[in-house]
């Protein structure tokens, strides 16, 4: 190609999309990359979440089995097991799982090469009520072993018995992915509301919330809630978030959210927001609600028109938070099983580079598709709205889409229900 | 009148046949395009999604009755009943006969 076409090209593309009053960024989606993929691991048991260090060593978790660890070569020890799990270095008994919840998400601390942390999201039972913990561990120098288990968070709640909703069984609404801020250096970890309608705006409850620690566990010092709010929370109003990833330029965390059988959210945090979620009862119109929860209200065992229901019983609640943080997108007006996100970065990805890849891991209710894949979103600048939705076509096809990390190696990673971890790589 | 005979015959046999043997290979269909998403490819259950597996045919084919008859059974219920509101009493023997001879 001369350089003079490509230059004539690119200009018609510039024109035609101040003409349709479309980005070129919507116009780069066509360029996209062909796939390929890998199966990494198989007939794992639910795994959850995935952290990798620079030399493609992946640390992963089960949720009902444990920690473990993949280096470059392919080689997998069993680092930490919960009560009940065989063949782990170690076994810590009051780490437990109960429907949601379980070991979920996985971090390695930006300092690894020195001080050798990694971080895991765990119910536990050693209190009472059971909590979800976040357990700071030493990886030994071969990855054989963990030691120095350090409880940095110890009072995130649990759902501790079933409730009469959706999904109702205890250990619902659990949040558990957890990150650490490539610029701040601070981890973020974000939780669920359990069905209990009161946490999502509680000032002192760690349910319904993001939060930003350091490694000890301590606040973020320039973390902004209202006052009177544990200094741990970043922000609040969640519903249940369960991915989380940062901006590649700006470095603004984003999360998702699943949505009340409607309206999936993408949100971009800002520091002391609320996201507007509070399923009370006798509230914003709403009556009585079973066992005091509204957040699948109203005919939650029943199809209805995902519109009505965001009218009802909104995810944002604009009139009653009118400065909640502004949804970047709702899937729209979907809920479908939102889940784990990242970014695709580098030039292998074309016209997909600097998108957010989203997993689905699909709901089929009432009239709403099940809807398992992954999508691609390109985000406006703002946070506040997305310019184009595209979606990947894996090769290994539709799947319920857990946890999504870019490698080291600039390709995606997908970690599904099914009991895979896949490698897909762009060509 | 004999062709008719014959055809009517054979109408009937091939019925009673079906009612009789369950077909496994609709069942797998049934099971690969409505179930497989949330109890998986090979019935273990996935994420907060129960095990079929182990199951007997007339657990599998009772509990997608009781689903079928709008009935609460557990905390999945308002996905399970507008799942099975469709099914016919062929296709839940199919799936009980596919369900319980595939994933012991």
């Amino acid at each position: 190609m001369s350089p003079r076409f490509a230059t004539r090209s690119a200009y018609g593309i510039v024109t035609l999309a101040m003409i349709t009053g479309l980005s070129t960024a919507a116009f780069s989606s066509t360029d996209t990359p062909d796939l390929s993929q890998e199966t990494l691991l198989s007939g794992l048991e639910d795994p959850w979440d995935m952290a990798f260090l620079p030399d493609g060593t992946m640390f992963f978790t089960e949720k009902c089995l444990g920690l473990s660890v993949r280096d470059a070569d392919g080689d997998v020890n069993h680092l930490l097991g919960m009560e009940d799990s065989d063949g782990y270095a170690s076994t810590a008994d009051d780490l437990m799982c109960s429907g949601q919840a379980g070991m979920n998400g996985v971090a390695i601390d930006p300092d690894f090469d020195d001080n050798r942390y990694v971080y895991v999201y765990s119910a536990s039972n050693m209190s009472s009520p059971i909590t979800n913990r976040v357990l700071r561990l030493t990886v030994n120098e071969d990855f054989t072993e963990v030691s120095d288990r350090t409880d940095i968070v110890d009072d995130i709640p649990f759902k501790p018995e079933a409730t009469d909703h959706p999904f109702g069984d205890a250990g619902a609404h659990n949040g558990g992915r957890i990150r650490f801020g490539p610029e701040d250096g601070y981890l973020y970890v974000p939780t669920g509301d359990n069905h209990n309608s009161e946490l999502p705006q509680s000032p002192d409850s760690l349910g319904g919330k993001v939060l930003r620690i350091d490694r000890a566990g301590e606040a973020a010092e320039d973390n902004d809630p209202p006052a009177g709010f544990d200094p741990r929370i970043y922000t609040y109003g969640h519903r249940n978030v369960q991915g989380l990833t940062f901006h590649p330029e700006t470095n603004q965390p984003i999360v998702t959210e699943h949505g009340p059988w409607h309206s999936d959210e993408v949100n971009a945090l800002v520091n002391g927001g609320n996201s507007g979620w509070d399923p009370r009862p006798n509230m914003s119109g709403r009556g009585d609600c079973p066992d005091n929860y509204c957040g699948y209200e109203p005919n939650q065992n029943e199809g209805m028109s995902p519109k009505e229901r965001a009218a009802y019983m909104p995810l944002t609640d604009t009139t009653v938070y009118p400065n909640a943080m502004t949804p970047a997108w709702q899937n729209n007006g979907l809920s479908q099983g939102i889940n784990g996100t990242d970014f695709l970065t580098g030039e292998q990805w074309r016209g997909w580079d600097g998108r957010m890849a989203i997993g689905f891991m699909g709901i089929g209710f009432g009239d709403t598709a099940v809807g398992q894949r992954i999508n691609l979103i390109d985000l406006h600048e703002t946070g506040e709205a997305v310019n184009d939705v595209a979606e990947m076509h894996v090769p290994m096809g539709p799947a319920r889409f857990r946890s999504l990390v870019q490698g080291p190696d600039g390709n995606l990673y997908a970690a599904v229900d099914e009991g895979n971890i896949y490698r897909i790589i762009p060509e | 009148m004999k062709k008719l005979l014959i055809a009517v015959t054979t109408a009937l046999t091939m019925s009673a046949a079906n009612a009789e043997e369950p077909d496994a290979a609709a069942g797998e269909a049934l099971y690969a395009d409505s179930c497989a998403q949330c109890h998986g490819p090979e019935g273990k259950g996935m994420a907060s999604f129960p095990s079929v597996a182990g199951r007997d045919s007339d657990y599998i084919a009772s509990r997608l009755e009781q689903y079928r008859d709008g009935e609460k059974v557990g905390s999945n219920s308002g996905l399970m009943i507008p799942n099975a509101a469709d099914l016919s009493d062929e296709d839940i023997a199919n799936l009980a006969t596919y369900i319980s001879s595939e994933f012991q």
